[in-house]
C-alpha cells in the first residue's frame, strides 16, 4: 500500500474515534435520564401494594395481569391509541397544504404564515387550555355560535369527551408535522416537478407521482411525532377530556399521584410505553416498506 | 488590568460559587416549608413567612406545590424527607400516617394547639387541622330560583338536574362528599354503596379536578350549583360573579389543611414552632381575612364584617362534618377505581 493510500485510513479511523466521543455525552444523558428511570419503574412495577407502605416485600405480576385482563384499561387504551390516530390523521391533512405552501411561496407574508404555524407553542398550555374550555363548553362560543346561526337548539356535547381532547391536540401539535414536512420539501429539487410537467404530467399527477412520495420521509417523521406526542398527552386530556375522555396518561397520573398506587400506575405506564413502542414499530416497518415500493 | 480567559473563568467560577455556597449551606440547616399556589403562596410569602422570621427567628424555605406533590417528596425521601412538617387534606395525610411516616407532635412545643378547637387535633397529637377551608353549596343567583338550603336539595330540586357540578375522585372535595351522602342517605360514612347509588342519580354531572374547575364550570354556567370551598367562592365574588354560597342546614364539608410531623424530617423543633405560629389566634386571623378560611384557634377575633362573609367561625365550627380516615386509606384505590366506572 503506498502512503498516499493509507492517508485516508488513518483520517477516517481517527474520525470514527471522535465520533464515537460525540456519541457519548448523548448516551450518558441517555442512560441517566432514560434508561435509569425506566428500569426503577419496571422494578417498581413488580412490587407488591401495600396501603400500609409504599409498596409491599414482595415481588409480584399481578399488576399486569390484572390490567391486562381489565376491559375497563383495555378500553381507555383503545380510547387513547384512537384519539392519537385521528389527531395524527387531522394533523397531517391539514398540515400538510400548509407546509406545501410555505415551501413552494416567495411572498413577503411567508414569515408571518411561519408564526401562525408556531402560534399553538407560543402560549402555555394550561392558558391555551383554558381557552379551548371556551370555546368548547356547553355554554361555550362554538355552541353560542351555533345557537345563533339556528343551526342546534341544544348544547352539542364537545368537551368531556374524546371530541375537545382531539380538536385541542390537533390545535396543538400541527407545528410537529408541518415543520419536518417544510424542511423535507424544502429539499425535493423544483427541477424534478419542472421535468414531470414538461413530460406532460398534471399538476394533480406530478404531485401524486413526484412531490408527494418524495416527501414520505417527512410525513413519516411528522406522522410518529405527532402520534407519539398524543399519546402521551396529560394536560389536555386531565382538562377536556372529563370522564368521557380519559386517556391511558390520565389513568396513570391518577393511580401514581392520585391515589398513591405506585406499583399497579408503574405497570400501567409500562403496558401503554409498550403498546406505543409496538405502535411505532409496526409504523415503521410499514411505511418503510411502502417507501422502498415507490417508483 | 487585562484579563486573559483562564483568568476570567476562575474569577467567574469563584463569584459564582461564593454567591451560591452560603445558600446551599443555609439550605441545609433551614425548614423546608410546603404551601399551595396562588392566594395561598402569596400569603405565606408576604406575610406568614416573615411573621415567622421575626417572632421565632426561623428563617424557612417555601416550597409551592400540591399536597400530593409534597406526599411523593417524602416517599421518595425515604429516611431523610425533604420536609419536617407536611401540610395535605386530612385524607392525603392519612396516607403517609399509615405508612408510618409520621409522628405525634410534642404539644408542650405548640402552646396554641390550646385555643385550637378539640375537633381539629387528632388524637394523641398525630396532626393537627390547622387551616380549615369549609365548602357548602355554591350556586348562580342569577339562574338558579330556589336557592339551595339542604344538600337534599341536589336531588330534589329538578332545576339542578344535569347541571350539577361535582369534584372527580382525585380531589378531596369529592371523597368528602361521598362520604357525606354515605351519611345522609345510608348507615354512615362507611356506608359507599348507598353514596354511588345516590350520587349515580345526580349523574350526568360536570366533574372537576380542583375548585378553580368547579369554578369555571359555575361561570359558564354550564354547572349551576356545586359544593365548593368559600375561598372559591369568595374570591369570585370581590370579582363581580354572580355567585353565592350557603352552609346547608345538615353541616358543611371542609378542606381541612393537617400538619403532621415528619418522622424522618430533620427539623423537628423548627417545626413545632411553625405550627405554633400557624395557630396563633392573629395569624389565623390574617388567613381568615386573606382568604376566607375559618379560624381553628377558639381565641381568634372574628368581627361582624368577616363573618358575612366567612360564616362558619366561632360555635358555628361545630357544624363541619369531619370525618375518620385511618381505616378509609385501605379502601381509597378501590373506591376510586369505582367512581371512575361508575361516575362516566
Amino acid at each position: 500500500m503506498s502512503a498516499l493510500e493509507a492517508v485516508p485510513r488513518i483520517e477516517s479511523r481517527s474520525n470514527r474515534g471522535s465520533a464515537t466521543w460525540m456519541v457519548v455525552p448523548a448516551l450518558v444523558l441517555l442512560i441517566g435520564f432514560f434508561a435509569l428511570p425506566y428500569l426503577t419503574i419496571i422494578t417498581m412495577s413488580l412490587r407488591e401494594a401495600s396501603t400500609r407502605a409504599v409498596y409491599g416485600e414482595g415481588l409480584t405480576l399481578s399488576h399486569y395481569t390484572t390490567a391486562l385482563g381489565d376491559f375497563y384499561i383495555w378500553g381507555i387504551l383503545g380510547r387513547t391509541l384512537l384519539i392519537g390516530a385521528t389527531v395524527t390523521v387531522l394533523s397531517l391533512l391539514l398540515g400538510y397544504p400548509v407546509a406545501y405552501h410555505l415551501a413552494k411561496s416567495r411572498s413577503r407574508w411567508t414569515s408571518l404564515l411561519y408564526i401562525f404555524v408556531l402560534s399553538p407553542l407560543l402560549v402555555g398550555l394550561v392558558v391555551r387550555t383554558f381557552a379551548w374550555m371556551i370555546i368548547l363548553s356547553n355554554n361555550g362560543v362554538a355552541n353560542q355560535a351555533l345557537k345563533a346561526i339556528g343551526l342546534i337548539t341544544f348544547p352539542l356535547q364537545l368537551m368531556n369527551n374524546s371530541l375537545g381532547v382531539t380538536i385541542a391536540l390537533t390545535h396543538v401539535f400541527l407545528p410537529f408535522i408541518i415543520l419536518p414536512l417544510l424542511g423535507n420539501l424544502q429539499a425535493i429539487s423544483p427541477d424534478l416537478a419542472m421535468a414531470s410537467r414538461s413530460l406532460g404530467a398534471s399538476r394533480m399527477r406530478t404531485f401524486w407521482k413526484v412531490t408527494l412520495p418524495l416527501s414520505m420521509p417527512g410525513i413519516q417523521a411528522g406522522t410518529i411525532l405527532v402520534f407519539v406526542l398524543s399519546i402521551s398527552a396529560y394536560v389536555t386530556p386531565a382538562m377536556l377530556g372529563g370522564t368521557g375522555g380519559r386517556t391511558m396518561s390520565v389513568l396513570v397520573v391518577q393511580y401514581l399521584v392520585d391515589n398513591f398506587r405506585w406499583p399497579a400506575g408503574a405497570a400501567l405506564a409500562i403496558i401503554m410505553a409498550a403498546v406505543a413502542v409496538m405502535f411505532v414499530g409496526l409504523y415503521l416497518k410499514l411505511t418503510a416498506r411502502a417507501m422502498r415500493r415507490l417508483p | 488590568m487585562k484579563l486573559t480567559r483562564r483568568e476570567f473563568a476562575v474569577g467567574m467560577t469563584t463569584a459564582i460559587a461564593s454567591m451560591t455556597l452560603p445558600r446551599l449551606a443555609s439550605a441545609q440547616s433551614s425548614l423546608v416549608v410546603p404551601t399551595y399556589g396562588g392566594l395561598w403562596a402569596k400569603f405565606w410569602e408576604e406575610k406568614l413567612l416573615p411573621g415567622l422570621t421575626s417572632a421565632t427567628g426561623i428563617q424557612p424555605q417555601l416550597d409551592v406545590g400540591l399536597g400530593k406533590d409534597f406526599v411523593a417528596k417524602i416517599r421518595a425521601g425515604g429516611d431523610r424527607s425533604p420536609y419536617s412538617i407536611f401540610m395535605g387534606n386530612e385524607n392525603i395525610a392519612a396516607v403517609l400516617r399509615a405508612e408510618g411516616f409520621f409522628e405525634p407532635f410534642d404539644l408542650t412545643k405548640v402552646p396554641n394547639a390550646q385555643k385550637t378547637f378539640p375537633q381539629f387535633v387528632n388524637k394523641d397529637a398525630k396532626g393537627i387541622r390547622a387551616v380549615v377551608s369549609p365548602i357548602g353549596l355554591a350556586y348562580r343567583i342569577d339562574l338558579v330560583k330556589t336557592a339551595p338550603t339542604s344538600w337534599h336539595d341536589l336531588w330534589e330540586n329538578p332545576e339542578f338536574k344535569g347541571k350539577t357540578g361535582l369534584y372527580q375522585i382525585g380531589n378531596t372535595g369529592a371523597v368528602l362528599f361521598l362520604r357525606l351522602v354515605a351519611e345522609l342517605f345510608g348507615s354512615g360514612p362507611d356506608d359507599f354503596d348507598t353514596a354511588f347509588t345516590k350520587i349515580k342519580e345526580l349523574l350526568p354531572f360536570t366533574q372537576a379536578s380542583w375548585s378553580g374547575e368547579v369554578a369555571t364550570a359555575l361561570i359558564r354556567g354550564d354547572a349551576i350549583i356545586a359544593p365548593v370551598d368559600w375561598t372559591e367562592i369568595m374570591t369570585l365574588q370581590d370579582k363581580g360573579a354572580p355567585v353565592a354560597i350557603v352552609a346547608p342546614k345538615e353541616g358543611v364539608l371542609a378542606f381541612e389543611q393537617s400538619f403532621n410531623l415528619v418522622a424522618t424530617g430533620t427539623e423537628k423543633d423548627a417545626a413545632h414552632a411553625y405550627l405554633n405560629y400557624i395557630l396563633d389566634a392573629n395569624v389565623q386571623q390574617d388567613m381568615a381575612k386573606a382568604f376566607y378560611t375559618s379560624p381553628s384557634n377558639s381565641s381568634s377575633v372574628v368581627d361582624e364584617k368577616m363573618s358575612v362573609r366567612t360564616p362558619i367561625v366561632g360555635p358555628r365550627m361545630a357544624e363541619i362534618k369531619s370525618y375518620d380516615w385511618n381505616s378509609y386509606v385501605d379502601k381509597a384505590a378501590e373506591i376510586a377505581d369505582r367512581w371512575n366506572r361508575e361516575m362516566a
